[in-house]
């Protein structure tokens, strides 16, 4: 049956369009970039557009021949890889406002639990993770950390 | 031939700082190179940020960055000869013969003879580095920048023919690589460039930032998509001396494959895994009378791992001596010294001779260290293979976070990472490597750069491209790159048809 490469086929050339696309949007912006004068023949604009071109040629060469690829996940898998990185953006938003172990301690517990450690077992290494690297980088290594706003209102009063 | 960088580099190497900072990264090398989910370029990822932001000075950080490249190498072939599993790119080859001998009760043997192996290349490797680099340097000083444009084009050339399965896939990588090389300030003309008015933009996408999301969030994504996938952990390791009988019959596997390790890693863009690869496929093409390659031959085992230690010092060539790197994880390393604007090419041997020196010395040193640590230490390195995910994976996430944001304090900088980091795992679902767009984004500025500085010499005119011989000569060289696999598939087919007609007369293989 040719169910299984009929879906590659089309995951591939999904991919080739959306390249497509992109080398055309770059292209358009490269054309319209503003400058007052250039000392060199060429300007801030060629060099961008040409890459566009480029591109533009190789994603339909690839829309034509686009290869192996994965396929997308599904169920669990999907929702795993869809929670990841949305604990990564939470932990970034969370990072200055709620400061350094809040924030390490909602990511290190989320993914731990995405890697399927029970819920007492990702809040047992969340909270080792969040004072674990904050001894060895606020402390030790003295990289600049957040406290975060909260904590430093609290402090404050 | 003139070494004196050579031994300013000792004296910058064997200061306590140094050595110690030398035998961290070779140590922390060799626990990524073993982890099964992360490689060197992984570790140098996530360790370049926090040295960067320690306040180390260049040379010292580029002797961590090497001492974990390295450490990688010889790493990579614990979990390929206990799991089967490859630790990295470099090390694929190394389960082939490594796995079966384990199997048969020899892993400590088999761990024992790649590590010498490795050792051996590794300074077969090193020494072909400390001579050949002035010697390039010395070629490369005539170069303009008409020639540096070509050399680059040479460069891609060579990464679309040798890397990867689908060189299409391969120059859209590059392509990709560029264009995010574009962003931010133009210098000569004060334009900015596709920055959305957004100001952190305006230096550029930050490479770290790059780095990060490309390998380290699209990784963790990626493992926790094949979860299930891991073989059986092999326990007994037996005895762990190398048997003299086992040596003596690697010797010429493991000077040839050194030999091959470096050549192939001096080509621009062409990394361990291809080097391994040749290295195996001569060997058994030479050795393989009784049939015994595949099933747990020493020779097997000790080829790929002499010639990817050699890789990791062939591929410091022409990133040190050009500006080019010749692997993936060089790519990275010359990013780091970027980030401390340094700009690599022919000068950086004379102008700053304690950087490249003090990284060749720190790589004769750290072979010996990577020994005398993986001869004894193996079994505290197998146990690494056991750390379970829930573990590792969330660790590689703070690391990134933290490593993000401490360069720039910028949590634009978290989110701009996570961004990159999606777009790089559904790349890589489309069997994209990530490599060549770390390649193309390191070398984008200098290729246009030079393009518009040649053009501005030559008032517009596009031959100044080749007018030049060296030109000429590049552009010859890129051309025949280019046009090599498509002859070698040819030939492959002309084999293969031989294979299938021997087969089918029941003849026994050559």
């Amino acid at each position: 049956m040719h169910g299984d490469h009929g879906a590659m086929l089309r995951h591939g050339r999904i991919g080739a369009a959306v390249l497509f696309v992109f080398a055309l949007a770059f292209g358009w912006m490269g054309s319209r970039i503003e400058y007052a004068f250039s000392s060199d023949p060429l300007g801030p604009r060629t060099f961008p557009v040409a890459l566009a071109i480029v591109l533009a040629v190789l994603a339909a060469l690839n829309f034509l021949r686009p290869g192996r690829n994965e396929g997308w996940p599904r169920g669990a898998t999907l929702v795993g890889a869809v929670a990841l990185p949305a604990l990564v953006c939470a932990t970034g938003l969370l990072f200055e406002p709620a400061g350094f172990l809040v924030a390490i301690f909602v990511l290190t517990t989320g993914a731990s639990r995405a890697f399927g450690a029970s819920w007492p077992r990702s809040i047992g290494a969340g909270i080792a993770h969040a004072i674990g690297w904050y001894v060895l980088f606020g402390v030790l290594l003295e990289v600049q950390l957040p406290a975060g706003d909260l904590f430093k209102s609290l402090l404050k009063r | 031939m003139n070494l004196d960088y050579l031994w300013t580099g000792f004296a910058v190497a064997l200061t306590p700082t140094n050595l110690l900072i030398g035998f961290v990264g070779a140590f922390l090398g060799t626990l990524i190179g073993a982890l099964p989910a992360i490689g060197p370029i992984n570790g140098i990822a996530l360790l370049l940020p926090i040295a960067y932001t320690m306040g180390l000075p260049p040379e010292s950080t580029m002797i961590l960055l090497a001492g974990i490249y390295c450490g990688a190498e010889y790493g990579g072939r614990i979990s390929s000869i206990l799991l089967n599993v490859p630790g990295d790119a470099g090390a694929v080859m190394t389960a082939l013969d490594g796995n079966p001998l384990a199997k048969q009760g020899r892993a400590g043997e088999a761990l024992a003879i790649s590590g010498l192996a490795s050792f051996f290349g590794g300074t077969v490797g090193t020494i072909g580095l400390a001579l050949f680099a002035p010697a390039l340097a010395a070629l490369a000083i005539g170069f303009g920048p008409a020639e540096y444009f070509v050399l680059m084009v040479f460069a891609f050339a060579t990464l679309g023919s040798m890397v990867g399965s689908d060189p299409v896939k391969t120059l859209i990588g590059c392509t990709l690589g560029l264009m995010l090389a574009t962003v931010g300030l133009d210098p000569t003309s004060g334009a900015y460039r596709f920055t959305f008015d957004e100001p952190e933009l305006g230096d550029g996408i930050e490479f770290v930032v790059l780095v990060i999301g490309l390998f380290s969030i699209s990784e963790a994504i990626n493992i926790l998509e094949h979860q299930s996938k891991g073989g059986e952990i092999i326990k007994v390791l037996g005895r762990s001396l190398a048997r003299l009988e086992d040596i003596s019959k690697c010797v010429w596997t493991v000077v040839r494959s050194s030999v091959i390790g470096f050549v192939v890693g001096v080509l621009p863009g062409t990394g361990a895994s291809v080097a391994s690869a040749i290295a195996y496929m001569t060997e058994k093409r030479i050795n393989d009378r009784d049939g015994t390659f595949g099933k747990g031959d020493v020779r097997g085992l000790a080829a790929p791992e002499a010639a990817n230690n050699a890789t990791a010092a062939g591929a410091f060539v022409p990133m040190l001596t050009l500006g080019v790197p010749g692997s993936g994880t060089t790519a990275v390393m010359l990013g780091a010294l970027m980030l401390y604007n340094i700009q690599p090419g022919p000068q950086l041997l004379t102008e700053r001779p304690e950087i490249v020196g003090g990284l060749v010395a720190s790589m004769f040193i750290g072979n010996l260290i990577l020994l005398a640590l993986n001869l004894p230490l193996v079994k505290i390195f197998a146990r690494v293979l056991t750390l379970p995910n829930w573990i590792l994976v969330p660790s590689i996430l703070v690391l990134s976070v933290v490593g993000v944001y401490s360069t720039h304090s910028s949590v634009l900088s978290i989110l701009l990472m996570l961004g990159i980091g999606v777009a790089g795992w559904m790349l890589r679902k489309l069997d994209f490597e990530m490599a060549p767009i770390i390649l193309g984004f390191v070398l984008g500025k200098v290729m246009e750069v030079n393009l518009r500085n040649a053009l501005a010499i030559s008032g517009g005119d596009l031959a100044i491209l080749w007018s030049s011989t060296i030109s000429q000569v590049l552009w010859v060289m890129a051309i025949g790159i280019a046009v090599l696999p498509w002859f070698l598939a040819r030939r492959m087919k002309r084999l293969r048809a031989i294979e299938a007609k021997a087969e089918a007369a029941d003849l026994p293989e050559d």
